[in-house]
């Protein structure tokens, strides 16, 4: 069969209103996602045990599950239960924020979790009042660590925002596969648009690489 | 020997502490430091000495037995409720340096010596630096006050790690094995670094498996095995020619002399 | 809230039937992913440029594009790329298993790389040739060391497998979107879909954690 890409460019327009949708939506969940998933990686890691099991049942389950399932939830069952009517982006960021702060709260956890002990030692030795101990040793420490995996967190976001087209949104996913029913053109369309997702994550994955071993040569001590 | 004037810097009173029901550390250990002693720890592996030193500084909870410091009460435990009591505020004038150097690897040289002035003390931020960049000329660091941990020598880092316990002026050092991490060679700079501190009459207690700094530094030496002080005099006793068997037979193999 | 749930009318037997089809999609992938996946590393790990980058590009653009993506790329266009004609179910297990042999090949580089360069020093003094050393020292540390992770990405491609309703495929998500629209009881099909869903993969990531920490005591 002959392939003609040329196609592509009458569609531009479309497909460029598509990817900013996809980009917002990215975008909106990165900054949602990671405050409420840093906010959960507390609560898994604190004292009390409500606040433990009832954000350990909520990642379990967000972690546990498709996230398409999870998206058809929120956008079918939720208004239902709230007896509201949702946006079909307010329905997508509140998914995919979900998602995204199950994802983040376990990488908040695990660099809480790779301070050592002997930094609390000496915290204590210093004399440190409790609150500076983690404001200013330990949550640093935590955050720095954390930062090479919640990029990859964003990738990951990146990619499965794309399922938001599965229940209407018209982002790049859903304005490539229309363009690429209407003309009959699948491989063009669906390539172009394929690329598209890797040109952006790429570089991304990259860069995680890159300030993982920064980050790694800067904490060793 | 007369009697001292002054109350006693340390007064250990029968310390007792274990790790669950099957393992003693220490086992009423009675010591008692007057001021501008140096007194040098030393003893086989899981004989009680890092221990002692991590619940001198408040880092390990005790059983049983009580430590008063420059006369005050410090900490206390009566073995009934298991719960230890401690004064933070007398804490505060005690520093500590540790085998594995523990300073914070996200701040530079001269944020890690401010950072407990600055929130402990309340000190300004300048004046707090100025008197860092004292000490860390003092130490031979000067050149280094804007780098990272990450970026010095083992050396470097325990000098650092030493010069950020003095910011606080503590009235008693405690030296965990600060020299057995470091490689061969870094070794003189941290110890020369100690024997600065013991010429200033710093009072100190040092654990250390170096018999030739052991020898150098101390004023008195307490062997320690088992959880309990097996013996306790002047470095020429102890080191060179011991009463105790034990000791005796510590000190040979640690030397690999005597035929 | 003035829902009232009624579970009774949810028909398990087709849920049922989409699940077996779910783990059909997951086991085959699964061993497409295992052993793929293991042969791609090798070619990544290639010093012949001709043989690892093609090899890379084919694990990065995998990884970095969407799986549903993929999965719909593959079901529209290799039937017109390469005129060949494959049961749904076939494209199904093609696609998610091409997408976790790209997973599992970077386990395996990374768990092989990982393998410390003392081992491999002390496999030279002690006499054994480059085929040995990379048969008794390097791949059981590294199969070992990458256990965990083949596992949750193993279980990731059954979360993924979802994906496949899209195209029609008749697992267990589009059993569960059948019956919400002919039953109009989308809250109690979705949350018991949802259900069976956790039910599986909660135990595996709990075994995987079992792995992880006994791992971690095993080498401290």
């Amino acid at each position: 069969m002959a392939l003609d890409f040329s196609i592509i460019l009458r569609f531009q327009d479309a497909l460029l209103l598509g990817l900013w949708m996809t980009l917002k939506l990215t975008l909106i969940c990165v900054i949602l996602g990671c405050t409420f998933g840093f906010l959960v990686g507390l609560a898994r890691t604190s004292r009390s045990l409500a606040l433990r099991a009832i954000s350990s049942v909520y990642v379990e389950f967000f972690r546990g599950t498709p996230v398409l399932i999870q998206l058809f939830w929120i956008f079918f069952c939720l208004p239902m239960i709230l007896g509201i009517e949702l946006s079909n982006l307010a329905s997508g960021v509140i998914a995919l924020t979900l998602y995204m702060g199950a994802i983040t709260s376990e990488t908040f956890r695990a660099s809480l979790k790779s301070v050592g002990p002997e930094q609390l030692d000496a915290c204590i030795a210093l004399g440190l009042p409790r609150r500076n101990q983690v404001t200013n040793v330990i949550l640093p420490q935590a955050v720095l660590r954390a930062i090479p995996t919640l990029l990859s967190n964003c990738v990951s976001l990146f990619k499965e925002s794309a399922l938001v087209s599965a229940v209407g949104m018209a982002d790049l996913m859903f304005v490539g596969q229309n363009i690429s029913n209407n003309t009959a053109r699948p491989v063009e369309v669906l390539t172009i648009v394929a690329l598209i997702y890797f040109v952006i994550a790429f570089p991304l994955t990259r860069a995680v690489s890159l300030i993982e071993r920064r980050i790694l040569a800067k904490l060793a001590i | 020997m007369t009697a001292p004037i002054t109350p006693p810097l340390v007064r250990m009173q029968s310390l007792h502490k274990s790790y669950g029901p099957a393992i003693q550390v220490l086992k009423g250990l009675d010591i008692e430091m007057q001021p501008g002693e140096r007194l040098v720890v030393i003893g086989p592996s899981g004989g009680g000495k890092s221990t002692l030193l991590r619940v001198m500084m408040g880092l390990e909870k005790i059983d049983r037995g009580s430590i008063m410091f420059g006369g005050k009460p410090y900490i206390s435990s009566d073995g009934l409720d298991k719960k230890t009591k401690i004064d933070t505020e007398v804490r505060r004038s005690i520093g500590m340096v540790f085998q594995h150097y523990t300073l914070f690897p996200h701040l530079n040289v001269v944020e890690n010596l401010i950072l407990a002035p600055c929130k402990v003390r309340k000190e300004r931020k300048s004046d707090a630096t100025e008197r860092a960049v004292g000490l860390l000329t003092r130490f031979g660091l000067a050149g280094k006050a804007k780098a990272y941990p990450s970026q010095l020598s083992g050396g470097q880092k325990q000098r650092v790690a030493i010069a950020r316990a003095l910011m606080l002026d503590p009235k008693l050092m405690l030296f965990d094995e600060v020299t057995s991490a470091l490689d061969p060679e870094l070794v003189a700079e941290v110890e020369q670094v100690i024997l600065q501190l013991a010429a200033q009459k710093m009072p100190m207690m040092i654990v250390t498996h170096d018999m030739w700094f052991a020898k150098n530094i101390a004023s008195r030496v307490i062997f320690c095995a088992g959880g309990v002080v097996v013996e306790d005099g002047p470095p020429e006793q102890v080191l060179g020619s011991p009463k105790e068997e034990r000791t005796r037979d510590f000190i040979d193999r640690v030397f690999h002399i005597r035929q | 809230m003035n829902y009232s749930f009624d579970f009774q009318s949810i028909s398990f037997a087709p849920l049922w039937e989409g699940l077996m089809v779910t783990l059909e999609l997951t086991a085959a992938a699964n061993i497409i992913g295992i052993v793929g996946g293991f042969l791609l590393a090798l070619l990544i790990m290639s010093p012949i440029a001709v043989i690892r980058l093609p090899a890379m590009l084919f694990v990065e653009f995998f990884r970095c594009t969407p799986a549903i993506v993929q999965i719909v790329w593959f079901f529209y266009c290799v039937p017109m790329l390469f005129n060949v004609f494959l049961g749904s179910m076939t494209m199904g297990i093609l696609a998610l298993g091409f997408n976790l042999m790209a997973f599992n090949a970077e386990a395996y580089r990374a768990s092989i790389q990982a393998v410390p360069r003392e081992q491999i020093d002390a496999g030279i003094a002690l006499g054994l040739n480059p085929l040995q050393r990379i048969l008794y020292i390097v791949l059981p540390t590294a199969f070992r060391a990458s256990i965990p992770v083949l596992l949750t990405n193993g279980i990731g491609i059954f979360q993924q497998s979802a994906l496949v309703a899209i195209v029609a495929v008749q697992d267990l998500m589009y059993q569960g979107k059948t019956l919400a629209t002919e039953t109009y009881r989308p809250i109690e099909t979705f949350t018991v879909v949802a259900l069976i869903y956790f039910a599986v993969s909660f135990p595996v990531t709990q075994v995987v954690g079992y792995f992880e920490r006994r791992r971690h005591l095993l080498m401290s």
